[in-house]
């Protein structure tokens, strides 16, 4: 019989008896009335190794008093849950773009950011996307040329990859395609594809979606392009000389904002762009007289996009040249007042509501305040941070399903969704880049092949000034009002 | 009067120089006449006449060489007489007054003897003797040059030298008592005669001859180091100096000395500093009864030693510093402070993600044993969060998991093995190996008469699942590295000549035999590795895994130079796919912490080749020329320069070195010069680069919460947050950064940047060849080598205790340290201080000094632990 002491954790049992005669294993149970660690759990170390349950004593030769180390515990053993976490790495492909926030980029395949550019903020149209699902390779009616199927097939087909793949998309098949429709894009400088226009390739390709959409035969939705993108216009056609008045009405696909000396911003270039005169015959004059042509807006459509007018051709240096003037734009637009007094007719009523939610969001928010003054900054600042943002969902939820006004009511104001911009001197040189709200609310700048996340305010100051990316064309997206 | 009238005449035959002399003041120029006259004198006939002379003489010179700012009149003037002296001189016949004449002459020479003439020395040795010093400063100064370089050529002509070293003694006497004991030494080495050195200390300045001793060691060629350093520890053992004796013999690696430093001290509080001292240092030792005759006292010195009250001072720290709330890797990212750039909202997962989270999480709670992922208490329901957490980590993700508890359970090892025995039970390989690789983790450092890391691991390491193999294996390591355990050799140098065992195993096996026998220069495992190598097939070879082995044969001769040569040879029988490499790793093994500058230049020389892809072992060459040069200041300032070359002409596998290698040099010492250069890295277009900088901004700023770095990182993170592989490499630096929450060092160097920990340096090394190849080691499935940099994490504090190891508070002033070599005097030896009470944290290149007087510290060095005693001489101030 020899005393020990037995060290376990932190707690030390002085004198515990080993009956030498015993096997190891009586010695364990005595532990386990000391410290409630079944046997099979104890770990005894014994100069350099664990004690046996049926070891002898008398040949590990553990002397009178010595200090024995116990380790284990009665702890519950660890169990793997079942069912163990998904990992983003095991997921596939199309599951991974959900969990990154944005879709891929697009190569580069030789000067085709303006090509790259214009597809990624025309795809970040859901309506746009989803028409294009519904236009079939049958369903191609007579009165749509080949190439302009082809390149409707190819645009459904790269939207669709885009989507799909979290690893940069080479958009081979539709650059052929476009090439083909409009050989102006085919254009070779030296050996290599010359840089094009992004203005003249967004309005080529909203051309021949809007010819090949409206003639799908989808009943419902006769012409889904000018309800998603067509402006409606209607001017006044005024001749001071003879005083001559003719109303005129036109759809286009876009508004000019003329860069002029006092158009510093946005609303001051789409005025003015509004406002024209042209020379035309007179019919009681009997020759040609000076005409102003004053145009408001009379139809809205879900989308507007706005051009900046950057370039023009410089006769005296024969190119196309570049106004590098500052052009602030608004991240909210409204466009009330370039409207029609028809248009604004309509646009009161929601208009007023609109205004009222949001009344009623501000008041909110204030009591908000009021009650939660007391708190600490942290959760004040949370309020604020979600207030901020609970703007922007609720129009994402408003609109769902197929893009038609008859569910929804226009309210003349616009958030912008996308920007195409412009870095360089000129047209045919320098890089376009698209940045793009995500429907998370994030904003993304698609430079090619690259998609980088960017901060909110970082987008107004692309307008120009400097030699830094400035916009091109702005898309803004309707706010709008279930009815 | 004989004397004015003389003086008339020379008046009037001189006129014309005169006219020459006209700058001259009256007083200067009556000198000068006076000594032409002497100059004549001395060549007069009459004996008497001469003596009278040449006495006169010796009075005017001696008189006016006390002072030196520029020649000396007398000497000036007697400039153009020399050569007339000098040849009377050959003609008198021996004669008092010819000795006379030579001591005069050796003066005249000190400005007037041509280069290398050592004409001072030469009348010196024919003069009268006599008080040296009695001559001045410049003229000892000047004769202990001619002395050197006499000495040298007598030594190739083997002439005998004993006049020589008559004079030796009498300058280093003279220069000793002077102030001036760097020119004492200075001499001594010259003349090879250290030894004269310990007749001529006393106690005033001993401290200064010592310190010139100490630093001028880090220049010299071997064995010179050795020798002075010898005679340092010699001096400081004589004037019972023994704490920086005991320093002195473990930068010796000499136990000898160490236990001469223990046999002749028998004060019982002083031995417990030593014991802090040496646990510090990170090395076994067995006290044995001469060392310690009591046993109680013994064992009380012995756990000192064995570190086992490492955990609980930490804590007293970290809560003294009010640090103990644990920190979650968010706390770590600070993703708020990137508004719209971070990363998506995760929804889903991501393994890596979660996997650098843990590693984030070990390390920024290391030691404090709580945090929020692991060791959350766990809820009634059925696993613990704790469980939650670890199976959100993925097959080796888990081991890492696991493993990371042993990490925040650093060196408490009681508590530890308590904490990570449930996961012995597991049905999990992965978990089983990681709580094997935690229980080697928590006994970092710790020795335990028990051997519970033995006891545990030793039955696993033969286990069937290599996973569970390398567990073992690698913890072993880490808790036995530096003992050279013979049971452990038995236990895993089989492993390597196995034929059956996975590479990866042997890998291991190897590195942890290299860790346990560091710096030990053992035959027999040095065998056995080399064994393992020749065995590899040529596929196996080219794996980067194997280039552990030669890794494993290097840290056998850690700092241990010439020692290695042998084995270098063997080297080079190698299969030529492994040779060089391993010819590089045995060097920069061999050579690290040395300084050595040849070394160096020679490791420059391999990296300046451009060689074609396949060609591995310019990595490790780099790697090399940063575990050398990191020895002293100068040189590692050049080698940073070095670096900024390589990584302007270097090829491809250069430059991935080239930022680790600053990492090694600049470990927890962000200096700003290398924090730009990394930064410019991190961006490097070749991914490579990049990560190994990113890694080594966090190894520069180990433990220091840099903010300026801790900024950079968090830009990288929104930088690269697409960049799965790149973002990991951040996240494992941002960890690095807030290591132990700001309290702990990677710095092997200690004690005042004196002394380096072989086992601490060996963690550190292993890692960096890791990061060598990030993409299959880091970044594939053997992240958890990452834990090898436990060996080198220290608290990076002033503990002050008393007599019973109990903290007590004091006021200490920390400021930047001073380099005071050379000095006379007392100089101040910090700047720019602050006062703190202690415990206290110091930054790199920080020293501390006791602000009260009340107390005496039992050691010079103020860090890690130090004891202090009562002043018995201390009397409070009356206001």
């Amino acid at each position: 019989m020899i005393t020990v002491s037995v060290k376990w954790q932190k707690e030390l049992f002085q004198a515990v008896e080993i009956d030498t005669s015993q096997p190891a294993y009586v010695f364990k149970c005595q532990l386990y009335d000391l410290t409630g660690v079944p046997p099979e759990r104890q770990k005894i170390m014994v100069k350099g190794g664990l004690l046996k349950d049926d070891a002898d004593w008398s040949t590990l030769g553990v002397k009178q008093g010595q200090k024995l180390m116990m380790m284990g515990t009665a702890d519950e053993i660890i169990k793997a849950p079942e069912k163990g976490p998904v990992f983003m790495e095991d997921l596939p492909e199309e599951e991974q773009v959900v969990a990154l926030g944005h879709s891929a980029g697009l190569f580069n395949l030789g000067n085709t950011c303006y090509m790259n550019s214009t597809v990624q903020c025309l795809h970040s149209v859901p309506e746009l996307k989803s028409a294009l699902i519904q236009y079939s390779h049958s369903g191609r009616s007579n009165e749509v040329d080949q190439t302009s199927h082809m390149l409707t097939i190819a645009t459904r087909d790269l939207f669709n990859e885009l989507d799909k793949s979290v690893k940069p998309v080479a958009p081979m098949q539709f650059w052929m395609v476009l090439r083909k429709k409009y050989p102006q894009f085919g254009q070779l400088h030296n050996g290599v594809f010359m840089q094009q226009d992004a203005e003249e390739c967004w309005t080529q390709l909203l051309y021949t979606l809007s010819q090949s959409l409206s003639s799908t035969g989808s009943s419902e939705n006769p012409d889904t392009m000018k309800a998603l993108f067509g402006i409606e216009l209607v001017s006044r056609v005024h001749c001071q000389e003879s005083g001559e008045e003719s109303s005129e009405t036109e759809s286009v696909y876009s508004l000019k904002c003329h860069i002029s000396q006092e158009v510093n911003h946005l609303h001051e270039g789409l005025k003015h762009a509004l406002k024209s005169e042209l020379e035309k015959a007179s019919p009681s004059l009997g020759r040609s007289a000076i005409y102003l042509k004053e145009s408001r807006i009379n139809g809205l459509p879900r989308y507007l996009t706005v051009q900046f007018v950057r370039f023009f051709w410089k006769r005296e240096s024969n190119q196309k040249a570049k106004i590098l003037r500052k052009v602030d734009y608004p991240l909210e637009l409204d466009i009330y007042d370039l409207c029609s007094d028809d248009l604004r007719k309509k646009l009161e009523a929601p208009r007023k509501i609109l205004r009222d939610e949001e009344g009623k969001k501000l008041g909110l928010k204030a009591s908000e305040k009021s009650s939660g003054s007391k708190d600490n900054d942290v959760k004040m600042s949370d309020a604020e941070g979600s207030s901020n943002r609970s703007g922007e969902p609720s129009i994402a939820t408003s609109e769902e399903g197929v893009p038609s006004d008859s569910g929804t009511q226009m309210t003349g104001i616009y958030d912008l969704v996308a920007v195409l911009t412009h870095k360089g001197r000129s047209a045919d040189s320098g890089h376009y880049v698209a940045w793009v709200k995500q429907e998370s609310g994030k904003w993304i700048e698609f430079d090619d092949d690259s998609p980088i996340a960017q901060r909110e305010e970082d987008i107004t100051k692309l307008s120009g000034g400097g030699d830094w990316h400035m916009a091109y064309i702005c898309m803004y997206k309707a706010r709008v009002l279930p009815k | 009067m004989a004397k004015e009238d003389n003086n008339d005449n020379n008046k009037n035959k001189n006129k014309k120089e005169e006219k020459k002399d006209e700058d001259l003041s009256e007083e200067d120029l009556a000198l000068k006449q006076q000594l032409e006259l002497y100059v004549e004198r001395v060549q007069d006939v009459d004996p008497n006449l001469q003596k009278v002379a040449l006495e006169s003489m010796r009075q005017e010179i001696r008189t006016s060489t006390s002072s030196m700012t520029s020649v000396p009149k007398p000497l000036k003037f007697l400039r153009p007489h020399y050569g007339t002296l000098k040849a009377y001189y050959e003609t008198m016949g021996d004669s008092e007054l010819k000795k006379y004449l030579a001591d005069v002459l050796s003066v005249l020479a000190l400005t007037m003897s041509a280069e290398g003439e050592r004409e001072s020395l030469k009348y010196r040795l024919e003069g009268s003797g006599g008080d040296i010093g009695s001559w001045g400063h410049e003229y000892v100064r000047n004769l202990a040059g001619e002395i050197s370089q006499e000495y040298a050529k007598r030594q190739s002509e083997e002439v005998p030298i004993e006049d020589l070293m008559e004079l030796v003694q009498q300058i280093v006497a003279f220069h000793m008592k002077h102030n001036a004991e760097p020119e004492a030494v200075d001499l001594l080495m010259e003349v090879e005669d250290l030894d004269l050195l310990i007749e001529h200390v006393d106690s005033t300045n001993f401290r200064r001859t010592c310190l010139y001793l100490t630093s001028s060691a880090r220049y010299l060629p071997g064995p010179d180091d050795m020798l002075v350093l010898d005679i340092a520890y010699m001096i400081y053992i004589k004037f019972e100096e023994y704490p920086n004796a005991l320093q002195i013999a473990l930068f010796l690696d000499n136990m000898q000395y160490v236990k001469q430093v223990f046999t002749s001290c028998d004060d019982q509080l002083r031995k417990k500093q030593f014991c802090y001292i040496l646990a510090r240092h990170g090395i076994t030792f067995e006290l044995d009864e001469e060392m310690a005759a009591n046993d109680d006292d013994r064992e009380a010195l012995q756990d000192i030693i064995n570190n086992t009250k490492l955990s609980e001072g930490y804590l007293t720290l970290a809560r003294d510093i009010e640090v103990m709330e644990p920190k979650s890797p968010e706390d770590i990212y600070k993703a708020h402070l990137l508004d719209g750039r971070a990363s998506a909202g995760a929804t889903v997962d991501s393994a890596r993600q979660n996997l650098a989270a843990t590693f984030v999480n070990a390390f920024v709670n290391a030691g404090f044993g709580q945090d929020k992922l692991m060791t959350v208490p766990s809820d009634n329901s059925s696993a613990g969060s704790s469980a939650n957490w670890l199976f959100k980590n993925k097959e080796h993700g888990k081991t890492s998991a696991t493993a990371s508890l042993g990490m925040i359970l650093l060196w408490d090892v009681d508590s530890g093995l308590a904490q990570m025995d449930k996961y012995f039970h597991a049905s999990d390989n992965h978990v089983n190996a990681g709580a094997l690789l935690g229980v080697g983790i928590v006994n970092c450092g710790i020795k335990n008469d028990c051997d519970p890391a033995l006891a545990l691991l030793g039955e696993h390491t033969d286990k069937e699942d290599p996973s569970i193999r390398i567990g073992a294996v690698m913890g072993l390591g880490i808790a036995y590295a530096g003992t050279q355990n013979e049971q452990l050799r038995s236990k895993l140098a089989p492993i390597l000549n196995d034929a059956k065992a996975p590479l990866d195993v042997i890998s291991f096996a190897a590195l942890s035999l290299g860790l346990i026998y560091v710096g030990s220069c053992n035959e027999e495992v040095a065998q056995a590795i080399i064994f393992a190598l020749m065995d590899r097939s040529e596929t196996e070879l080219g794996e980067p895994l194997t280039r552990l082995l030669p890794l494993g044969l290097g840290l056998l001769y850690l700092g241990k130079q010439e020692s290695v040569e042998a084995t270098a040879e063997v080297s080079k029988t190698f299969n030529e796919k492994i040779r060089k490499y391993c010819d590089m790793t045995l060097l920069s093994c061999a050579y690290a912490g040395t300084g050595n500058v040849l070394k160096v230049q020679n490791l420059l020389g391999h990296c300046s080749q451009h060689l074609d892809k396949s060609e591995t072992h310019q990595g490790p060459a780099v790697l090399g020329i940063a575990m050398v040069a990191m020895a002293e200041e100068l040189g590692l300032e050049m080698a940073i320069r070095s670096l900024e070359h390589l990584l302007q002409y270097g090829e491809q596998n250069i430059r991935h070195a080239v930022p680790l290698a600053l990492g090694l040099l600049c470990i927890s010492n962000p200096k700003v010069n290398v924090m730009d250069t990394l930064s410019r890295l991190s961006h490097d277009t070749d991914s490579e680069v990049a990560m190994a900088a990113v890694i080594s901004l966090g190894l520069i700023g180990a433990g220091t919460n840099n903010a300026r770095i801790a900024g950079m990182l968090r830009n990288l993170s929104s930088y690269y947050y697409k960049d799965a592989s790149l973002l990991f490499c951040v996240r494992i630096a941002q960890g690095l950064v807030h290591m132990g929450k700001g309290l702990l060092t990677l710095n092997p160097y200690h004690s005042e940047r004196f002394l380096l920990s072989p086992t601490a340096l060996a963690g550190i090394v292993i890692m960096l060849h890791a990061c060598l190849d990030m993409k299959s080691v880091i970044l594939g499935k053997y992240h958890y080598m990452l834990y090898f940099l436990v060996l080198a994490m220290q608290p990076r504090m002033l503990m002050t205790v008393d007599e019973n190891n109990k903290p007590i508070s004091v006021p200490v002033r920390v400021g930047q340290a001073v380099d005071v070599v050379g000095q006379a005097g007392r100089p101040k030896t910090i700047t720019g201080f602050q006062t703190h009470t202690t415990p206290v944290l110091l930054a790199a290149g920080d020293r501390a000094e006791l602000a009260t007087e009340k107390y005496i510290p039992l050691s010079p060095i103020l860090e890690g632990f130090v004891i202090l005693k009562e002043n018995p001489n201390y009397r409070e101030e009356d206001h």
